[in-house]
């Protein structure tokens, strides 16, 4: 049986752990070995009892000025530590290392440009996962993110450039031949699967990728019931660190029937001095299924994992993005009909009204019902199942 | 021969790989297999020797420090970095048990390595600790506070000392790891290598202790000789983001001084307003030991270098920009060889204190004794000692060895006939 090496390097939230999960057990059902090394190994803290073994991803420093817009892909990885040779070097020998250590057969990366770089200088058979913006289409040069703001290919082509170049300079400072002559190289595996809907694709709908659909682990989240038959019901979940959070749930007072509010960031008195009878807010995160299940509006941030849920649900959104990834997604559900949203750059405008204007609005709900109906009987389980079919399917013989 | 693991967990800079990379580099050459775990990477490029390890990504908690208090005591940094939460305690723990359960050492070397200590514990592996005095709490509980610039409640210490103790045994019982007793057994070890002076110890109100003096490297970097002239010799090494940046380099550019600098990614602007005839502003590290021997001031951050410095006789002004280069800074007071401006000081006391040590003899006086107390103090002969005492334990395999902490501080007296020639 073959072991298998989980690599999660980019992102945050609990996405990527949520999605890897599963996958993971399900190909240990197989008869497989599994590994994880991520960034951010908290959220692994409460699974000690499964049995896995665990290990740190290879870290790197961010550059001293980040530039706000990223134009692609290539621009994003510059922006996270990817323009510094000398920690690409280090965090090569770091992957090596592991590699060396526990002899993995085949890399599931998900947003891990040095996991399939380690790969390609250990020859290691890759499998890449994502929800759709670690996993750029893979022209050349790289596709912009906007499609909608006209790019020169010579800009698009320049940010790949710099990324070859300072990962190729990095090859060299630790005697590995043959660097990745294309930046797709960078995101894409043997295999690509991405773990999302069409219609939540940043580059979506697009030709000649495999839709897995979205995958994460059961809802573990505290189950609230509703008080009262109030109307519109509305779910929110947010980041209270968010500037627009506090306007947002002051907001809902005027606005909802009953709402509830998951933030999990707060501390429980914070959660308890803005809660009103009608409107609950918590410091934990919230079953969604159940919170979802009879909601007229969901607010969130954009995050696929809410959003993939409140589409099955049937239920439409107001979003407020706070990164690019959100907004991409955000973008898709507008244009899915599905939700309206506020961009990040934009003003903060009179929730109240925006909210009241988004529940009324007859079609967004119309639009979250024909995607739910669309997407009928969609099993998260079973996602994570076929995901581990296609991993063990590239392993090699 | 052995498998010897070092792991760094907390803390920053160069003086960290450095140490370590020049004593693993010794025992790999005494047949030795060496892995590095460190929480940074990317100084390795700096040392091609380290190209012969294996190397790891040490765990690291993804909101270290995001919680800003100023520490007070270990307990306090243990908390800012993962122990606030058990649950997140133990996923680094089980981060470290892997490597260590996977590359199989026969030793681990902790450098300000508080979890990789707890790791190996409950693994059983013989263990040592490696650095200065602020990386190894003095062995009482609560672990003790180290500021004395302020009054710390007791409260407060034993608070987070009680704080951090549940999340490491809660870690512990995730791994089915019996409690410790005590937060201060998580840095029990086959032995401490205290690698500072009493003098400049972080913590004054330690135990009687053994001092295996400071690791420093003196002997690397660019060759630089001080530019000919009149005027004082003075060598410069801190950070570009230091405030009082420009106002250094606009005095020191009106002076007579001769300078060395080295700021490390210094820009061009910058750069160019400092360098002259007289002033060499250098790229790269530069090499310290022979620039040290006609030096009349360092101006620096504090850290290992302070040290050096300290044996070569050459006052200081420091510059700390945290607080264990703010104890060391305090330490050099109390020796009096030197002066030391907080990163809020205003930018007309730089000039003020820059004349001050020049003026006065008493900083370079008492540079001089402390250099002539330690005359025989030889970092060769303090690495030679701290590989046979690893080599005993390792050849011990676990056995009782003789109780540890001996002091083998290397003073005139103490080196005998192992004094370096």
């Amino acid at each position: 049986m073959a072991r298998i090496l989980f690599a999660w390097e980019f992102g945050g939230d609990l996405g990527h752990v949520r999605r890897l999960l599963p996958i993971a057990r399900e190909l240990r059902r197989l008869g497989h070995e599994a590994a994880f090394v991520f960034r951010d190994l908290a959220l692994l803290g409460a699974h000690a009892g499964e049995g896995f073994e665990w290990f740190q991803a290879p870290l790197l420093r961010l550059p001293p000025l980040q530039n706000a817009s990223p134009l692609s892909p290539s621009d994003v990885l510059l922006n996270l530590g990817y323009a510094d040779a000398a920690g690409i070097t280090g965090a090569l020998f770091g992957w090596r290392g592991l590699f060396a250590l526990w002899q993995p057969d085949l890399v599931v990366a998900d947003y891990a440009p040095g996991a399939l770089l380690a790969a390609r200088m250990c020859v290691v058979p890759t499998a890449a996962v994502g929800s759709g913006f670690s996993l750029p289409p893979t022209g050349a040069p790289l596709a912009a993110y906007r499609d909608w703001i006209r790019v020169e290919p010579e800009v698009l082509q320049r940010l790949d450039g710099r990324l070859l170049a300072t990962v190729s300079k990095a090859f060299q400072n630790v005697h590995a031949a043959s660097p990745p002559g294309a930046a797709r190289e960078l995101f894409a595996g043997d295999v690509n699967l991405v773990c999302s809907f069409p219609e939540l694709d940043p580059f979506g709908p697009r030709e000649g990728v495999e839709y897995l659909g979205p995958i994460a682990d059961a809802i573990s989240g505290r189950e609230v019931a509703w008080n009262t038959q109030e109307r519109p019901r509305i779910f929110a979940y947010l980041k209270p660190r968010d500037a627009r959070f506090v306007p947002l749930v002051t907001a809902l007072r005027e606005v909802a029937g009953e709402a509830l509010v998951a933030a999990p960031g707060l501390t429980d008195a914070q959660a308890r001095e803005l809660s009103t009878d009608r409107v609950r807010v918590f410091a934990e995160a919230l079953n969604l299924d159940a919170a979802l299940g009879s909601s007229d509006l969901c607010i969130s941030h954009a995050g696929p994992g809410v959003a993939s849920r409140a589409i099955l649900a049937g239920v439409p959104l107001a979003l407020l993005p706070m990164q690019l990834e959100q907004f991409l997604v955000a973008r898709r559900l507008r244009s899915a009909g599905a939700a309206d949203f506020i961009s990040p750059d934009d003003p903060p405008p009179d929730f109240a009204a925006w909210l009241t204007a988004i529940a009324q609005r007859a079609e967004l709900r119309e639009g979250a019902r024909a995607l739910s109906r669309a997407h009928q009987g969609y099993d998260f389980g079973h996602a994570a199942a076929r995901a581990a079919q296609r991993i063990a399917q590239a392993l090699p013989a | 021969m052995a498998r010897i693991a070092f792991a760094w967990e907390l803390g920053g800079e160069y003086g960290h790989a450095m140490a370590c990379a020049w004593l693993a580099s010794a025992l790999q050459s005494r047949g030795h297999t060496i892995a590095f775990m460190f929480r940074e990477l990317r100084q390795l490029t700096m040392l091609p020797e380290t190209a012969a390890f294996d190397i790891f990504q040490a765990p690291r908690a993804a909101r270290e420090g995001e919680v800003a208090v100023s520490p007070a005591s270990y307990a306090d940094i243990l908390l800012g970095s993962g122990y606030a939460d058990a649950k997140e305690l133990t996923a680094l723990l089980v981060g470290w048990r892997s490597l260590l359960e996977g590359w199989r050492p026969d030793l681990v070397v902790a450098d300000f390595a508080p979890t990789a200590l707890l790791a190996a514990r409950s693994l059983d592996l013989p263990r040592v600790t490696f650095g200065n005095g602020f990386f190894v709490p003095p062995p009482v509980s609560a672990l003790p506070a180290f500021r004395y610039d302020e009054t710390i409640a007791p409260e407060r210490i034993a608070a987070a000392d009680a704080s951090a103790l549940a999340s490491a045994n809660a870690a512990l019982a995730a791994v089915g790891m019996p409690p410790l007793a005590r937060l201060c057994d998580q840095f029990d070890a086959d032995e401490h290598f205290l690698c500072t002076f009493p003098e400049l110890d972080h913590y004054q109100n330690r135990p009687a202790s053994g001092y295996w003096g400071p690791r420093f490297r003196l002997d690397r970097g660019l060759n630089i000789e001080w530019p000919d002239g009149q005027g004082k010799r003075i060598f410069v090494y801190v950070k570009r983001t230091l405030p009082q940046l420009d106002t250094l380099i606009d005095y020191l550019a009106a002076t007579p001084h001769r300078i060395v600098a080295f700021i490390p990614d210094l820009e061009e602007p910058r750069r160019a307003r400092l360098a002259a005839r007289r002033r060499v502003v250098a790229e790269r590290p530069v090499r310290l030991d022979l620039l040290m021997r006609q030096c009349d001031l360092i101006i620096c951050h504090g850290g290992e270098i302070a040290a050096g410095a300290l044996l070569r006789g050459v006052p200081q002004l420091v510059f700390p920009t945290h607080y264990e280069q703010y104890l060391t800074a305090r330490r050099l007071e109390q020796v009096g060889s030197g002066v030391w401006l907080s990163p809020a000081a205003a930018a007309g006391d730089v000039a003020g204190a820059i004349e001050h040590v020049l003026r006065e003899p008493r900083f370079p006086a008492a540079a001089r004794a402390f250099a002539r107390h330690y005359a025989a103090y030889s970092p060769e002969e303090q690495r030679r000692r701290i590989i046979r005492r690893m080599e005993e334990i390792l050849a011990a395999r676990g056995a009782a060895l003789p109780p540890t902490g001996a002091p083998p501080i290397l003073t005139p007296t103490s080196t005998g006939e192992e004094a370096p020639r």
